[in-house]
C-alpha cells in the first residue's frame, strides 16, 4: 500500500540492518524530504541504512521482491532533485557506509565505501603526500558515492578532471540484489567500460557499495591571483585568452557583482570591492619553479582584458582569503533572497562573454536577480536565480527565465548540466540536447541494469511517451 | 562481384565497394571479408549497417587497418567498413581547445594539424603512428603518455555512433563537462566496434609542450630497472611518461643491451630542471643520458612502434608496485621465442599503470608449439588473475588467440555486457565476440 511499509517487510529490513537502521516515523523522515535543491520535496516511505555490500544486497533483494522502488542517497547535497523519493519508495542511505577500507599509498589508490565524505578521504591520505582531486563546493559534506552518482566536478577540475577520471573500480549492487565488480587498478579486462558508464548514472543503475579511486601527489606549491573587473564580459574575455594562450590553471573561477555583494555583506567577506562587476580567482599549482611565470602571463591577459585591480596571495592565509568569496558564495546568497535556483549549464569557453551578456539581459527582462558564480575555465556556468517561493508571480518568471537561459546555453553549443546532474530538475531540458533516439538508447541501457525500472525511477530520462520535440 | 559486394555497390556506388582479390589486406584475424565498403559520410555508414542488419552480414569497421589483426578473432566477417574516405575536419576551435573530425583521419595528420596551431593531442597508442583517430578511440589504445595525460576516454568530448541497426547517436558534446544523461560516450570508447561504428569525434586538445626532455636511467638487470621505474613513478615530480625498456636478452647490442628507464618531461625549462632534480634526488640515481627535442621524441616514437612487425604482443598487468615480480613471471616466455631472430623478445612497461608489453618477433614453431604456447599463456593468465592482474593477447596468430582468448573471462558480468551489446546491435552483426568473448 502506498505510503506505509508493511509490518512484515519492516521486520525483515530490521533483521538485515538492525532496529535503528530503518526510519519510518514522519518527523524523522522530514530530514530526507529533499536534497540540496529544496524546490522539490516529498517524503519517502522509509529510509534504510545498510552498512556494507552484503546488507545492501539483502535490502535491495528484499525490496525488489516486493516491487518497491529504491532511491539511493549519500549526504543529500545534490542540486538536481536526484535523491528525492516519493511515498511509494524506500530510500537507501549510505551514510553508515563511511569506512575507508584500504589506502595503498605505493600504488596511489584507495578503496572506500560510498558514504565516505569527499574531504575526509583527502585528509586520510594526506600523511602519504596524496590527495583526491575532485573537489565539489560541498566537499566537506558530500559523499564519494554521491560524487560517483553525479560525476561531480569542482573548481580544480579544470586541470585535474572530474570524478570519472579517478574512479577505477566499483562494486555495484543492482535492484535485484546482484553484486557485481567492475574495473580495478592493475588489470586490463575485456568488455565495456562499465565503470565509466556507471559514474554519473545518478543512482538509476544500482548502488555503488565499494569504490576504488586513484589519488595524486599533492602539488608542491600553489599561487593564487585575484583580478577585479568593472565589466563581467571582460572577465569572460580574460578567461578565453588565458586558456587560448596555453595556460592551464588548476582553477579559474568567476564571481559576479551580485554574488560579491552577497559575500561581502556576510560573515564570509573576503575583501572583494562591492562596486566591481566581476572577480576572477585564478590558481596555478604544481612545481614551484613554474608558478611565477604562469602568474605573470596571466596577469598580462587580465590587464589586456581591462582588469582594474590584480592581487596575488603571498601566503596560505592570503590564499584562503582570496578563495573565501568563491567558496562561500552559495551560503551567502541566502542573505539576498529566501530561495535560489542554481543552474549548471556548460558552454564553450569562447562563448562566455556573449552568453553572460545574454543571461544578464534575461534576468533584467524578467526583473530577476541573477547572480553568477562559476567554473569559468570549464565554461561551467552557475547562474543563480534568486527568488521568493511564496510569490507565485515571481516563481513563474523564474521558470520562464530559467528556460531561456538554458536555451541560450544550448544554442551556444553547450549543454544543460555540467556537474549537478539531471535528476528531476532538468528532465524537461533533456530534449534540448538529445534526440528521442538518444534518450531511448539511455532508457534501454538503464533497462539492462534495472529491468523493472525501479532504481531511482523518474530521474534523468523524461517520459518518452510525451511529445517533446 | 559477389552478391554482397554487388548489393552494396547498387545501394552506394561501384567506386565504394571492392571484393575478391581486392580485399586481401583487409582480413580480420585471417578472416577474409566478402566485401570492403568505403562510405563517404555518416548517412552511408548508417545505411550500410541497416542493410547488414537486415541481411545478417557480419561487419567490422576499420580506420587504417592497423587493428585488424588485434582483438579476439570474429567467427566470420562479411563486410569490412573502411572509414578512409571519412577524414574531414568539420570544426576546429583553437580558443576552446577542441577539434571535431571524421574518424578515418590519421592520428599523424591530426597531430600535425593541431601542432601547426600550437596545440597538441596527447595520444600515442601502440602501433604505427598513422593509425586513425577512430581506431584509437574504438580500441581505447593508450600509450606512454597516459601517465601524465590520462587515457583517450579522458580527452574525448563527444562522438557520433552509427549503431548496428543504423541509428545515428550523438553522444557527449563539445564541452569539457557534461552530465546531461547517462554517459554512453564511455560505453562507446573501447567497444571495438561492437556497439556501432564511430563516424565523428570531438577531442580535447592541449597546449603544445614547449620542451620535450627524456632522461634515461640504466638498470643493471630487468628487476632493478623495474624497481627504478616504479620508484620514479611514485616520486612527487610530474612527468609525461615513465617506461622501462628491455630487450630481454643480455647479449643484445646498442642502447638496448641493458634494461633502461625512460622518463619524459614535457614542461617549460625551469620546471623540467626542477623535476629532473627531484627525480634524481628521490631515486638516488643519475641519468646516463638526457635528450631534448627530436631526440627525446625519437625514444618514445620507438617505444610507441615497438609492436610493429611482432608476431605476438602480450599485455600483462599487476599493480605498479609489483612490476619487478611481473617481469620475473615472463622468463618462461623466452622459450617460446624463435632463437634465430635478433631481438626475439622485447619488453616495455608503463611504470604508472603496471602494464608490461611483451613483443615476440617470431614464435618458435617447433613440434607441438601450439599446445605448448597455449599452455604457457593459459598458466600465465591464471597466475596473474589470481593476483588480481590480467593478461591480454593484443595481437597474435588467430589459432592461438582462439584457444586462449584475447582477454580473460568476464565471469558474472558477461550477461550484462551481452545485454548492452544487444541493445545497440540487435542483430549481432558487429562481431561481439571480439570483445565479449
Amino acid at each position: 500500500m502506498p505510503g506505509s511499509l508493511a509490518k512484515s517487510l519492516e521486520k525483515k529490513l530490521k533483521s538485515i540492518v538492525g532496529e535503528t537502521g530503518v526510519i519510518l516515523d514522519r518527523d524523522r523522515l522530514l530530514a530526507y524530504e529533499s536534497d540540496g535543491l529544496t524546490a522539490y520535496r516529498s517524503l519517502p516511505m522509509a529510509v534504510v541504512f545498510p552498512r556494507d555490500t552484503i546488507e545492501v544486497s539483502k535490502v535491495l533483494g528484499l525490496l525488489s521482491k516486493e516491487d518497491i522502488p529504491v532511491v539511493p542517497r549519500g549526504a543529500g547535497t545534490g542540486l538536481s532533485g536526484g535523491a528525492l523519493a516519493d511515498d511509494r519508495s524506500v530510500m537507501v542511505a549510505t551514510s553508515l557506509m563511511n569506512r575507508i577500507l584500504t589506502i595503498d599509498s605505493d600504488n596511489r589508490i584507495a578503496l572506500v565505501q560510498p558514504g565516505v565524505i569527499n574531504a575526509d578521504l583527502t585528509e586520510a591520505v594526506s600523511p602519504f603526500g596524496l590527495y583526491y582531486p575532485p573537489d565539489p563546493s560541498s566537499q566537506s559534506a558530500c559523499t564519494l558515492g554521491g560524487n560517483v552518482a553525479e560525476n561531480s566536478g569542482g573548481p580544480h577540475c579544470l586541470k585535474y578532471g572530474v570524478t570519472s577520471r579517478y574512479v577505477i573500480g566499483i562494486t555495484v549492487v543492482t535492484y535485484d540484489g546482484t553484486i557485481s565488480r567492475f574495473g580495478g587498478f592493475g588489470r586490463e579486462l575485456g568488455g565495456y567500460d562499465i565503470v565509466g558508464l556507471f559514474v554519473g548514472s545518478e543512482g538509476c543503475f544500482g548502488i555503488a557499495t565499494e569504490i576504488e579511486v586513484c589519488l595524486l601527489p599533492k602539488p608542491e606549491g600553489a599561487q593564487t591571483l585575484l583580478a577585479i573587473f568593472d565589466r563581467l564580459e571582460d572577465a569572460g574575455k580574460a578567461v578565453t585568452t588565458i586558456i587560448a594562450d596555453g595556460l592551464l590553471p588548476a582553477a579559474l573561477e568567476i564571481i559576479d557583482g551580485p554574488t560579491i555583494k552577497a559575500v561581502e555583506e556576510s560573515i564570509y567577506a573576503g575583501g572583494y570591492p562591492t562596486d566591481a562587476e566581476a572577480a576572477l580567482v585564478i590558481e596555478f599549482d604544481g612545481i614551484k619553479a613554474g608558478l611565477s611565470a604562469d602568474i605573470e602571463r596571466t596577469t598580462v591577459h587580465c590587464r589586456e582584458a581591462n582588469a582594474r585591480d590584480i592581487s596575488t596571495a603571498e601566503s596560505e592565509k592570503e590564499r584562503e582569503v582570496l578563495w573565501q568569496g568563491r567558496k562561500k558564495a552559495f551560503g551567502a546568497m541566502g542573505r539576498i533572497a529566501p530561495d535560489l535556483l542554481v543552474q549548471d549549464a556548460t558552454v564553450p569557453r569562447s562563448t562566455l562573454p556573449d552568453v553572460l551578456r545574454r543571461i544578464s539581459e534575461i534576468g533584467q527582462s524578467y526583473k530577476l536577480v541573477v547572480a553568477n558564480v562559476f567554473h569559468a575555465g570549464d565554461g561551467n556556468l552557475h547562474p543563480n536565480i534568486l527568488f521568493d517561493r511564496s510569490d507565485p508571480d515571481e516563481v513563474e518568471r523564474v521558470e520562464l527565465a530559467s528556460k531561456e537561459i538554458m536555451a541560450v546555453c544550448v544554442e551556444a553549443g553547450g549543454t544543460i548540466t555540467g556537474e549537478h546532474g539531471v535528476g528531476l530538475d532538468k528532465l524537461s531540458y533533456m530534449s534540448l540536447v538529445h534526440s528521442r533516439e538518444e534518450l531511448e538508447a539511455m532508457q534501454v541501457v538503464k533497462r539492462v541494469f534495472d529491468p523493472k525500472g525501479n532504481m531511482n525511477p523518474g530521474k534523468v530520462i523524461p517520459d518518452l511517451s510525451e511529445d517533446f520535440s | 562481384m559477389n552478391s554482397i559486394a554487388e548489393f552494396l555497390a547498387n545501394k552506394l556506388s561501384k567506386r565504394q565497394v571492392v571484393d575478391g582479390s581486392h580485399t586481401e589486406g583487409w582480413a580480420v584475424c585471417n578472416r577474409f571479408p566478402h566485401a570492403v565498403v568505403s562510405p563517404d559520410n555518416e548517412t552511408q555508414v548508417a545505411q550500410i549497417l541497416s542493410l547488414a542488419s537486415a541481411e545478417g552480414w557480419v561487419c567490422v569497421p576499420s580506420g587504417k587497418g592497423t587493428w585488424l589483426k588485434g582483438g579476439h578473432p570474429p567467427k566470420a566477417v562479411d563486410v569490412v567498413i573502411n572509414m578512409a574516405n571519412m577524414d574531414h575536419v568539420s570544426a576546429y576551435e583553437p580558443d576552446d581547445l577542441f577539434i571535431t573530425t571524421e574518424t578515418g583521419l590519421g592520428l599523424d595528420i591530426l597531430s600535425r594539424y593541431a601542432l601547426d596551431r600550437g596545440q597538441w593531442l596527447p595520444f600515442d597508442p601502440p602501433g604505427v603512428k598513422g593509425g586513425s583517430i577512430g581506431a584509437t578511440i574504438s580500441t581505447a589504445s593508450a600509450g606512454s603518455l597516459q601517465a601524465g595525460f590520462g587515457r583517450p576516454r579522458d580527452h574525448i568530448l563527444g562522438v557520433t555512433l552509427a549503431t548496428g541497426d543504423g541509428r545515428l547517436l550523438r553522444l557527449g558534446g563539445k564541452v569539457v563537462k557534461n552530465v546531461a544523461g547517462f554517459d554512453l560516450l564511455k560505453l562507446a570508447i573501447g567497444s571495438w566496434g561492437t556497439l556501432g561504428v564511430l563516424t565523428s569525434v570531438t577531442v580535447r586538445l592541449h597546449p603544445a609542450p614547449v620542451l620535450d626532455r627524456t632522461l634515461l636511467f640504466q638498470g643493471t638487470d630487468v628487476s632493478s630497472a623495474a624497481r627504478l621505474a616504479n620508484a620514479i613513478s611514485r616520486s612527487r615530480a610530474s612527468f609525461a611518461a615513465v617506461e622501462m625498456i628491455t630487450s630481454g636478452e643480455q647479449e643484445d647490442k646498442g642502447i638496448y643491451s641493458l634494461p633502461f628507464v625512460a622518463v619524459r618531461i614535457l614542461e617549460p625549462l625551469p620546471v623540467a630542471e626542477e623535476i629532473t632534480r627531484i627525480i634524481c634526488e628521490q631515486v638516488h640515481a643519475t641519468p646516463f643520458m638526457c635528450l631534448e627535442g627530436k631526440d627525446s621524441q625519437l625514444i618514445f616514437d620507438d617505444i610507441q612502434t615497438m609492436e610493429n612487425n611482432a608476431e605476438m604482443v602480450l599485455r600483462l598487468s599487476l599493480l605498479p608496485s609489483k612490476l619487478s615480480n611481473l617481469v620475473e613471471r615472463t622468463k618462461e616466455l623466452r622459450e617460446l621465442v624463435d632463437p634465430n631472430v635478433d631481438r626475439g623478445i622485447r619488453m616495455a612497461a608503463h611504470a604508472s599503470t603496471g602494464v608490461l608489453r611483451i613483443m615476440i618477433a617470431r614464435l618458435n614453431r617447433r613440434k607441438g608449439w601450439l599446445e605448448m604456447l597455449a599452455s604457457s599463456l593459459s598458466n600465465l593468465r591464471y597466475l596473474l588473475e589470481s593476483e588480481g592482474g590480467s593478461m591480454v593477447i593484443s595481437q597474435g596468430p588467430p589459432e592461438i588467440v582462439e584457444i586462449v582468448g584475447a582477454r580473460g573471462k568476464l565471469g558474472s558480468v558477461t550477461e550484462l555486457m551481452r545485454g548492452l551489446q544487444k541493445e545497440f546491435d540487435p542483430s549481432s552483426i558487429l562481431a561481439p565476440e571480439r570483445i565479449i568473448g
